[in-house]
């Protein structure tokens, strides 16, 4: 006979720990969350140097709003949502601030040539082509397609209908394969 | 990849754009990985800590007009919030957002932020709040009793 494993609390008994007052229950919530969270934002082309910081961000906004969250998409979800206003709002920074962001090629100039292999160019070139994206086709795209989310809890979690989210993640798919050629 | 599970899926992406995304997929999963989980969340739980303590600082600051101030904006939209989650009529008292505003100009910018924390939080009380009696006015009102009544929206938050 097996030992029993330990049970694992429920995001939403967590929230609800966090919000009677357990700061525990915040940071098991963060080590739940936080590498989906990175590789969502990585995806979307958030700079290596940034990436921690971006994710502590929606991290922290999410806790601060989170008697707003009613649970109509899980708290992935919604803390991914949240992650892309964080990323959108960041990089109205960069823009105003004139960062430029380096490439991989300005990065490491001596690179061994097989780092330029074709599945890099292929990432490299998908990542310019989301970036291109409307907001709502990127975030709908990468929630679907690198997430696995539903349409139902994407188009809960972005606050849009569920048509809406077919018919956002249609056109990416279209635009990203006339993209990638 | 979560995109792996293929039944959630009900089309498939082309061949070439279905490999790109693998590779883009890969390399942000190795950035991801760097980062330090465990530093994230000491850092978040340690900015939540310290936003709580900030906010509370900034109520328990305040004068006594700018906390009557504070308090009429709060009162303000707790009976919007009210009448609007009632959907019943349009409240027949003149509410006093216009003698409010300019005593908003007192508030500093985080005391105004913290009064709009507390405003945000209402829909969540919304459903175990009573209207305030429309014959108190908010200047019959002691500066504890203010006290006390900001606090118990701030104490709605944790």
């Amino acid at each position: 006979m097996g030992v029993p494993a330990p049970a694992v609390a429920a995001d939403g008994d967590l929230i609800a720990q966090y919000l009677a007052g357990e700061e525990q229950a915040a940071a098991e919530l963060v080590r739940r969350h936080a590498t989906a969270l990175a590789r969502y934002l990585a995806a979307q082309g958030a700079p290596d140097e940034e990436l921690e910081d971006l994710t502590q961000e929606a991290l922290f906004k999410a806790f601060r709003s989170l008697a707003t969250f009613r649970g109509g998409a899980s708290f992935r979800t919604w803390l991914l949502a949240i992650g892309g206003n964080v990323l959108k709002d960041r990089r109205r920074q960069w823009r105003r601030t004139q960062v430029v962001e380096l490439t991989p090629d300005l990065r490491d100039p001596s690179g061994d040539p097989g780092a330029h292999a074709e599945a890099e160019w292929a990432a490299e070139r998908l990542q310019e082509g989301i970036g291109k994206l409307a907001r709502l086709q990127r975030e709908v795209f990468l929630m679907r397609a690198q997430q696995g989310l539903g349409y139902e809890e994407i188009a809960s979690g972005l606050g849009i209908t569920e048509g809406a989210a077919r018919v956002h993640y249609h056109h990416a798919v279209k635009r990203l394969k006339a993209w990638i050629g | 990849m979560d995109r792996m599970n293929e039944d959630r899926l009900d089309e498939a992406l082309p061949p070439a754009l279905d490999a790109a995304l693998r590779a883009l997929d890969a390399r942000a999963a190795g950035q991801a990985a760097r980062v330090d989980v465990d530093r994230v969340a000491a850092r978040v739980v340690e900015r939540l800590r310290r936003g709580d303590v900030e906010r509370r600082r900034y109520v328990l600051g305040m004068s006594p007009a700018a906390l009557r101030a504070a308090a009429a904006v709060v009162v303000v939209a707790a009976a919007g919030l009210v009448v609007n989650l009632a959907q019943g009529p349009r409240p027949t008292v003149a509410l006093p957002l216009p003698a409010v505003i300019p005593a908003m100009d007192s508030l500093s910018a985080g005391q105004l932020e913290a009064v709009l924390d507390a405003t945000a939080q209402l829909r969540a009380v919304a459903d175990t709040a009573t209207p305030a009696a429309t014959g108190t006015s908010l200047d019959d009102l002691t500066e504890a009793q203010l006290q006390t009544l900001l606090a118990s929206l701030e104490g709605a938050e944790s």
